[in-house]
């Protein structure tokens, strides 16, 4: 059973103007996204700066009101729910932010930002010593001495920080979590230290996840199945077991072929886009990828093609014919994508 | 947290500025003179009670307009001032103080704080005053004469040079002739009138000798900076000034740094109606100039049972003060903090206060508000020293302090006598403002310098 639905999701940031302050247009982030996340799956949702991919991650947790659409936790609707019927949910789900250093508020201590969150949802009943170890529990689990709970954050490193906001995410044992580009902001050898880190902490706690990041190949080391996000839309939904073989769209091809390969044999055909992202507050009608794509068609620019299963996958793209499985990006005989 | 201010990178470049140091040495002064006069106002500690200290910026402790500490008075001064003494004494010892019931009592309205009548029976005080009296009149005698001859010799000197002038030879002769004469009267006169103003000073001495010991230099701090147009003590009123000055301060710091920073910071996280609500009173009272809204509120006040009773609640007489600046001055804080808020309500550690799933008060008093503290110390300095001066304008042009010293009506009431050359009290009054001010300054620029993430 599907841990999270979310059907038709739509997020409009209006942009007001004029003398009266009304709304004169809308920023249109998230266009009408379905999808379900099984429990303990782990979903990496990909795609460039501005495609609405923070946006999605904000709406299934409530830090954004979606304008259209739900969000069902367990069968049961989120969106619409007041703040308190919305409690028992908020210690369900949680967030981990990029930014290491504005993810923390700088006046409080680890073990004050730790504690307030856990006496709020009472996770443990008593304060005291049973508080304390469970603080430092924590604090192991997420590869921290349980020494530097009375530190500032401006104490720590940028990757020590991550783990803080890591650990302020798992402090109510949440069941599902949302990771916001949890590494783009570290260093390539920290990121592996924390990706290893949500690894391992996903495994002994059955976490389900939603991955998001704007670099393909980490989401295909770390993620299930992969939602590749392009201004608004979901243009493709695959698994990550042999993406470059499986990626049907012309823009995951794309994005795959521009990851730098460290096998000097495998010669893949080099895919540059040309152009930019058309701009959100008014987008071209058809589907957005229409100006950039090599494979484009007169049909779209005029109609965006629906999220269809072709070839066992869901992809939403005119030129993707079922039944006939587009050439695989890998070279026969080169490395498949070493694991970490 | 604050050994870790004090050992913050901010605070060592701070501690080696020099000056900054000299400068909140100056202040911590000033506010121990402040803490000093609450306390012995509110705690009663040092046997000093509220009265008497407030009583030591009203009583007379010297002849009017007494210059102070390195000028030293002129013959003319000093014999008005022996005559001031002669009028006031004249007026207790004329009565017949053997048939007034306490004559002690009597003889006490002629204190001038410690310098006291001598404690003697009652017939040897009655006789030291008539010595000085006798001494008086010789000297009163002598004044009129040197006081003619004097006249005399500045009307014979300007004739004999514009005869010499004109180039009258014989009148020039004559006048010079005549120059001489007088001059060889007043070598006789002036050493006697000398003579008897000592005399006079001496028998004054007697009746009411300078106190000593302790009462000494206490009576020295109340003398040492001269007296105002009444007599009464400058150097009490200008230090007791400094508490009237924190005290505005302080009050009206903290009111507008509490209102701007709440309405700012709530306009700005909630947004919608709140934000249109505090923008509107933002805009509204800024339109409206302290002074007018002072003037009316001052209006209002006026005769009012608490509000205007300066005898009876002296301190709440600052009430229209109070609220006039208070009124005016949370406007800064507020834009500011609200630009601040704007800022911090969209970082990432409110957004995980949310989802965590604390309610909005709870992430605006928790998260958001403590954060903007920088702010908030900032402009409390700022509105500190603003209000100060504020003050200090305010009494000066009659809207402001009643019912206790300030720096500003001392500047006020002493402004005439300036023309004069008596610029003590104005003096005391701005040099003791100019020095707090100053001093606020240095230091609020050192720690600006010093905690300036750009430069430290």
């Amino acid at each position: 059973m599907s841990l999270i639905e979310v059907r038709n999701l739509v997020k409009k940031f209006p942009i007001r103007g004029g003398v009266l302050n009304r709304v004169v247009n809308n920023v249109h982030a998230v266009r009408g996204v379905t999808f379900d996340i099984a429990s303990g799956e782990t979903v990496g949702v990909v795609g460039e700066s501005g495609c609405g991919k923070s946006t999605l991650g904000k709406c299934l947790i409530r830090l954004i009101e979606p304008t259209e659409g739900l969000v069902a936790y367990e069968g049961e609707e989120i969106t619409g729910l007041s703040h308190s019927e919305l409690m028992p949910y908020r210690r369900k789900m949680q967030i981990v932010f990029q930014d290491p250093y504005s993810s923390l508020n700088p006046r409080l201590t680890v073990q004050a930002t730790l504690a307030e969150a856990i006496k709020l949802h009472g996770v443990v009943k008593q304060s005291g010593s049973a508080m304390d170890d469970y603080i430092d529990e924590l604090m192991r689990q997420v590869g921290l001495r349980p020494d530097d709970k009375v530190k500032f954050p401006h104490e720590f490193s940028g990757g020590q920080r991550q783990r803080i906001g890591i650990a302020r995410a798992l402090s109510v044992r949440p069941d599902f979590i949302v990771a916001d580009e949890p590494v783009s902001a570290l260093d390539v050898s920290i990121q592996a230290q924390v990706l290893n880190l949500m690894k391992k902490l996903r495994e002994e706690l059955g976490l389900t996840m939603m991955f998001i990041s704007h670099d393909l190949k980490v989401v295909e080391h770390f993620c299930d199945r992969v939602l590749v996000m392009y201004l608004g839309y979901v243009v493709e939904e695959v698994r990550t077991d042999d993406l470059d073989n499986t990626a049907q769209h012309p823009y995951t091809r794309a994005l795959l072929g521009a990851n730098p390969i460290d096998d000097p044999d495998d010669r893949r055909p080099l895919v540059i886009l040309q152009g930019d992202v058309p701009s959100p507050i008014n987008p071209p009608p058809g589907c957005p990828f229409a100006g950039r794509c090599p494979l484009v068609m007169d049909r779209c620019r005029e109609k965006m093609p629906p999220l269809e299963v072709k070839n066992g996958a869901p992809v939403a793209c005119w030129a993707v014919e079922d039944g006939k499985a587009p050439e695989p990006l890998t070279r026969a005989g080169s490395r498949s994508p070493a694991s970490a | 947290m604050i050994r870790r201010f004090l050992r913050s990178r901010g605070m060592r470049k701070f501690r080696r500025n020099r000056l900054a140091l000299f400068a909140s040495g100056i202040i911590f002064v000033y506010f121990t003179i402040f803490l000093g006069i609450v306390t012995t106002e509110i705690l009663d500690v040092t046997g000093v009670t509220e009265a008497q200290l407030r009583h030591g910026t009203r009583i007379r402790v010297l002849p009017r307009l007494h210059p102070g500490f390195l000028q030293s008075s002129s013959t003319e001064k000093r014999y008005l001032d022996i005559n001031w003494h002669k009028d006031r004494l004249g007026r207790v010892f004329d009565r017949d103080l053997s048939s007034v019931e306490l004559p002690r009592q009597a003889l006490g309205e002629l204190d001038l704080a410690e310098r006291k009548v001598i404690e003697a029976p009652l017939g040897e005080v009655i006789e030291q005053y008539e010595a000085f009296l006798a001494a008086y009149e010789t000297l009163d005698e002598l004044f009129y004469e040197r006081d003619d001859l004097l006249d005399y010799m500045l009307s014979v000197e300007l004739d004999l040079k514009d005869a010499r002038k004109a180039g009258d030879e014989a009148q020039s002769e004559e006048l010079s002739a005549e120059f001489d004469e007088i001059q060889a009267e007043a070598a006789e006169i002036l050493p006697l009138f000398d003579e008897a103003l000592e005399e006079a000073e001496a028998r004054l001495a007697d009746l009411m000798p300078p106190p000593t010991g302790w009462d000494g230099v206490v009576y020295g701090f109340r003398t040492f900076l001269g007296s105002d147009v009444s007599g009464r003590s400058i150097a009490c009123k200008g230090f007791y000034s400094i508490k009237t000055a924190f005290q505005i301060g302080f009050v009206v710091a903290t009111i507008a740094v509490l209102i701007g920073t709440l309405l700012g910071a709530a306009g700005a996280f909630y947004g919608r109606w709140v934000d249109n609500g505090v923008m509107w009173l933002v805009s509204t009272l800024s339109s409206v100039p302290y002074l007018v809204l002072l003037a009316v509120l001052a209006y209002m006040f006026t005769g009012h049972e608490y509000f205007d009773n300066p005898t009876q609640y002296p301190e709440l007489q600052l009430v229209k003060l109070y609220t006039a600046m208070g009124l005016a001055f949370w406007i800064s804080t507020c834009r500011v903090i609200r630009g601040e808020v704007m800022k911090i309500k969209e970082l990432e550690y409110v957004q995980a206060a949310t989802a965590i799933g604390f309610g909005r008060p709870y992430i605006l008093l928790r998260h958001v508000i403590p954060n903007t503290a920088h702010i908030m110390f900032i402009n409390f300095s700022l509105l500190f020293i603003g209000a100060i001066k504020s003050e200090v304008i305010l009494s000066f042009l009659g809207l402001g302090v009643s019912g206790q010293p300030s720096w500003g009506t001392m500047i006020s009431n002493s402004k005439d006598d300036l023309s004069n050359f008596f610029f003590w009290e104005v003096g005391t009054a701005s040099i003791l403002l100019f020095i707090l001010v100053l001093a606020f300054n240095i230091v609020s620029d050192a720690l600006q310098d010093a905690f300036d993430p750009k430069h430290v």
